[in-house]
């Protein structure tokens, strides 16, 4: 067996294909980007080498950066937090129901699929000062905030506004990823511990939560991968406004390359970006520890 | 286990769960119904009341968004970008996956987390050197040019997923098939596979979703209107100074009604599938 | 192994599919083939300026047949200068394609995408040339040369609800303090003054442009550096512009432009400060709005600047600087200024055309833009959007933001006017 399993040329042949594509179309431009974040860079006309000149900018002098580097931090949290626990909590309560569960399952991932630039218009009608969610508290008398325009505190209302919504959006992606992994789990496990007189916490706690922990990983990986790029609610339910202060760190890289065409800084952006998600799951493939099957 | 507790009397937390999930369920379907709703009133109607059930239901929009948005030849644009790319993502992936989670290499570690490094680039910042490399290539302009990058992006998502449900099969099965004669080939293509159906429909789901949204590279890479995916055509009822809603909400609901029936259809079927215990430890 | 023959034949497939998408149309062998890039679908668009833009280059295509022959390229506004630049960058420049004034277009001036017309228009096509209206290329020539040619041009003028003028009993006004008592009349009476979406922020800087403009802030001076924008009239502009906007309606902080025009042309609101291209939007959206909507000017301030000038921003065409079809990208766009197209733009889109002489038959036309073009035929001078007439898209950004900072109360007149001021230091002036 273990001759078969390291066969180099079985090894070489089952990467290739994916490498090769890989490096063309990704890591040749991903090259590049590091580059021009390095350089005064419009587009239009050739990069010219300019040193740290934009990560000095970056760092020292773009207040507007420190917003959305806040925000993005802040939604990643959230979103960890809650998407985990809540889609972890739906995928057990879930592979507990006898009837409907497909059902459930089905409408819960619903918003998944839809396209987010209707999903954003929707939810800027729900959350206009006067019509949608405004108007059914004022029937009771409660006069309700403007959310998606305040603009007080350290993390503004908008912004909790939009990481709810995406919790709405996306939370059904974790509870089909754990609700694969938790039928995937052989029932005579669980037979056994009842007979062993074990209560469903217990079954919970001691063979689910063990037995998840790889898709743990995979999950809380993609969430926070995910998050930290987070572009398509942001962009269109707030566009980073009142005044930037929804702003994060991909509508940021967004604005700067498309809007005031300065791709050598959105680049250094990027760069920023694609650091701070590998830190995040390194963090994460540390700190949840799997120990893999061995054949 | 579940059915014996079935002829018990139901239990008072079952029916608060059940409460519990069709309150969340309402909370969910509200925004399709809402999408319907508005498909189908005019414009001003939408600003005046957007959460008033429409007074005359407007049918046309759809006839009007169906012929106006090409939605016809979109959609069998979108089914053909995003089919070649799911298989083709899918089995590449796959074939990369399996090396990394179950063949014994030094590097497999380092392959896993580099390929992780593709979810983690901002598609806005390659955008434009992605575009020029393909335009020399006289790949733009066309679905092939489209599929690559949708290809490539997609494997990232798919290695890591497949990456976790290979590790995940039991060991065993591969030393028992190893001694029946099994070659790597044999290993990966009569056991991994085909055990791996739950991987390949949730790996398969969230890159084909992506897909079939994606609007920036179908939108910069396509110029001729007979290649231009559903996510492109859909911004037709976007003008410069006003929106048509009622014909974007009738196209967004023709758009996503394909990919929620195939979905439907495909996650019962799956997930009632290995209930019924098809994986055994 | 089923899968494995279905994947390759549709791969195959695909790759046939490709190879076909390579192939180049076929057309007579001396026809020169075009491209124009332009925001809108033009087979779907409602918008009225787009659909006479349609016509032109299905004029183009029917004259010039076997001889030139344009294919448009069309996105939709928010991805069009991603795509312009990716095609740019890639040596695929459209041979003609639209623009913004201002900032926008300087970054293809300057980035050397766009070709020098001033030869062709002064030399070799004097004709073409003379019928423009004068002064309409000020804003496009840089350096003395003229790097674009106009389409049509829209100002922003006031538009209002004659009958709930009415029903308060109020006047059009004609100064600022006016301005405010009919405000005050209309609330008094139960009405909302004015419309707004500062969602969008460009529409309540469009406010912001007026009030700066008729307190006399002078844009050439500042980018001169010889005002600031912390001087009195800035913040002046300011204090008006914090007053003004408790007439607003009440969900003016969350209603983007379509909502807050909406809320006009369904009378839940007296007056709306817009560009002319709401005409063709008002009327298209409520048929029976046309008697009663009213047209005047940004009242004037007393005692301060000039209160005839206006407000207006022009469609550009540029011509690629590597075009290999220079005859047909000129005769494409002679086509757009050509008397058809313009009469097109006035009588119907609701826009003002850009070339003198023209016999325009007002029956025919939307009642407002006679009353626009009185407006216009007063006007004094002309500025552009202010977003649109600072050192830098991101600098009109800055401006816009600073103006709905003002609006929610986040930050006094003098504080957003100093991030402004902040900006410029740090990025403009130096």
């Amino acid at each position: 067996m273990d001759k078969i399993l390291r066969n180099k040329k079985a090894i070489f042949i089952f990467i290739a294909p994916a490498l090769i594509m890989f490096v063309l179309v990704l890591v040749i431009p991903m090259v590049q980007m590091v580059y021009y974040s390095l350089c005064d860079y419009a587009a239009l006309t050739p990069p010219k080498f300019s040193g740290l000149a934009n990560y000095k900018k970056l760092f020292f002098k773009d207040a507007t950066f420190k917003i959305a580097l806040k925000n993005s931090i802040f939604f990643m949290i959230f979103s960890a937090i809650t998407q985990q626990v809540i889609g972890l909590g739906l995928a057990v309560m879930l592979t507990n129901i006898k009837k409907g569960r497909n059902l459930f399952k089905n409408i819960y991932y619903l918003p998944s699929v839809l396209s987010s630039a209707a999903l954003g218009l929707l939810w800027a009608f729900m959350f206009n000062p006067k019509i949608g969610i405004n108007n059914l508290l004022a029937q009771f008398g409660i006069k309700g905030p403007l959310w998606l325009m305040d603009s007080k505190g350290f993390i503004v209302l908008p912004m909790w506004v939009i990481a709810f919504v995406a919790l709405w959006q996306y939370v059904g992606q974790n509870m089909m990823l754990y609700m694969a992994q938790i039928t995937g789990i052989s029932r005579d496990i669980y037979e056994a511990s009842y007979i062993d007189g074990a209560s469903k916490t217990q079954s919970f706690r001691y063979i689910t939560l063990p037995l998840i922990k790889p898709m743990m990983v995979t999950s809380l990986s993609l969430n926070c991968i995910g998050s930290l790029k987070f572009f398509d609610l942001v962009y269109n339910m707030t566009q980073g406004g009142p005044n930037h202060r929804t702003e994060v760190l991909a509508t940021e890289l967004y604005a700067e390359g498309f809007n005031y065409f300065k791709y050598g800084y959105a680049s250094a952006i990027s760069v920023v970006l694609l650091v701070m998600c590998l830190i995040v799951t390194l963090l994460v493939k540390k700190v949840i520890k799997v120990e893999t099957y061995e054949g | 286990m579940q059915t014996k507790k079935s002829k018990k009397p139901v239990k008072p937390v079952t029916v608060i769960l059940y409460l519990f999930l069709i309150i969340l369920a309402v909370i969910y379907v509200a925004p399709l119904l809402w999408m319907l709703s508005v498909s189908l009133k005019d414009n001003a109607g939408v600003m005046a009341a957007p959460f008033a059930l429409p007074e005359v239901f407007h049918w046309e929009n759809y006839q009007q968004a169906w012929t106006m948005g090409k939605l016809g030849t979109a959609l069998v644009n979108s089914v053909l970008v995003c089919g070649v790319t799911l298989l083709v993502s899918l089995f590449f992936g796959a074939m990369a996956a399996f090396a990394i989670a179950r063949m014994r290499w030094k590097l497999s570690e380092a392959a896993h987390t580099f390929f992780l490094i593709g979810m983690m680039v901002p598609v806005h910042c390659i955008l434009i050197p992605l575009f020029v490399r393909f335009a020399g290539l006289g790949l733009t302009n066309s679905r092939v040019g489209l599929m690559i990058p949708y290809i490539t992006f997609s494997l990232p998502m798919t290695i890591f997923l497949l990456t976790g449900f290979f590790k995940s099969m039991p060991g065993e099965l591969f030393e028992a098939a190893a001694i029946d004669g099994c070659g790597i080939y044999g290993c990966f293509f009569r056991i991994a596979l085909p055990l791996c159906r739950t991987g390949f429909f949730v790996s398969g789901l969230m890159t084909f979703v992506g897909n079939w949204n994606e609007l920036l590279l179908a939108m910069v890479f396509i110029s001729d209107p007979v290649k231009k995916t559903l996510p492109v055509t859909l911004t037709y009822f976007v003008g410069p100074y006003a929106t048509n809603y009622v014909q974007m909400f009738a196209a967004i609901i023709i758009a996503i009604a394909p990919t929620v029936i195939v979905y439907c259809l495909f996650s019962n079927q799956i997930v009632e599938g290995l209930t019924t215990g098809a994986v055994k430890g | 192994m089923n899968k494995k023959r279905l994947l390759s034949v549709l791969l195959s497939a695909a790759m046939v599919a490709g190879t076909m998408a390579v192939a180049v149309p076929a057309y007579a062998d001396d026809t020169e083939e075009i491209t124009w890039m332009f925001w809108d679908d033009l087979e779907a668009t409602e918008d009225l300026v787009s659909k006479g833009y349609k016509d032109v280059i299905d004029r183009f295509n029917t004259e010039y047949e076997g001889k030139y022959h344009v294919t448009p390229i069309t996105t939709n506004l928010e991805e069009y200068d991603g795509k312009l630049n990716a095609l740019i960058a890639a040596g695929q420049t459209p041979d003609v394609y639209i623009c913004n004034p201002g900032p926008n277009m300087d970054v293809y001036v300057n980035a050397g995408a766009a070709a020098d017309l001033t030869d062709i228009l002064e030399n070799q096509e004097k004709d073409w040339y003379a019928t423009f209206t004068d002064g309409i290329f000020d804003r496009l020539t840089y350096d003395g040369k003229i790097m674009a040619v106009p389409t049509n041009f829209a100002a922003a003028c006031v538009y209002y609800n004659t009958e709930l003028f009415e029903k308060a009993g109020v006047e059009v006004p004609t100064t600022y303090d006016e301005l405010i008592d009919v405000c005050k009349k209309l609330q008094d009476a139960g009405i909302t003054p004015i419309s707004c979406s500062a969602g969008t922020a460009w529409c309540l800087s469009m406010i912001a442009g007026y009030l700066c403009d008729r307190s006399g802030v002078d844009l050439q001076a500042i980018a001169d550096h010889t005002a600031n924008w912390t001087d009195d009239n800035c913040i002046a502009a300011g204090e008006k512009l914090k007053e003004l906007s408790q007439y607003f309606q009440e969900t003016a902080a969350g209603d983007s432009n379509d909502q807050a025009t909406a809320n006009f042309y369904n009378g839940d609101a007296a007056m709306l400060v817009q560009g002319s291209w709401a005409i063709a939007q008002i009327n298209g959206n409520n048929s029976d709005f046309q008697s009663k909507c009213g047209v005047f000017q940004f009242p004037g301030i007393d005692g301060a600047n000039d209160p005839n000038r206006m407000i207006v921003k022009t469609d550009n065409l540029l011509m690629s600087s590597t075009t290999e079809h220079q005859d047909a990208a000129i005769a494409l766009m002679k086509m757009f200024t050509d008397e058809e197209a313009q009469k097109y733009t006035a009588e119907v889109a609701g826009k003002f055309p850009i070339i003198k002489d023209l016999d325009i038959d007002y029956d025919k036309a939307p009642a407002q833009l006679k009353y626009v073009q009185d407006i216009m035929d007063k006007a004094t001078g002309t500025f552009g959007f202010y977003n649109e007439s600072l050192a830098s898209v991101e600098a009109g950004d800055c401006f816009d933001n600073a103006m709905v900072d003002i609006f929610l109360g986040n930050q006094t007149p003098e504080e957003a006017f100093q991030t402004v001021q902040d900006f410029y230091e740090e990025n403009v002036w130096e």
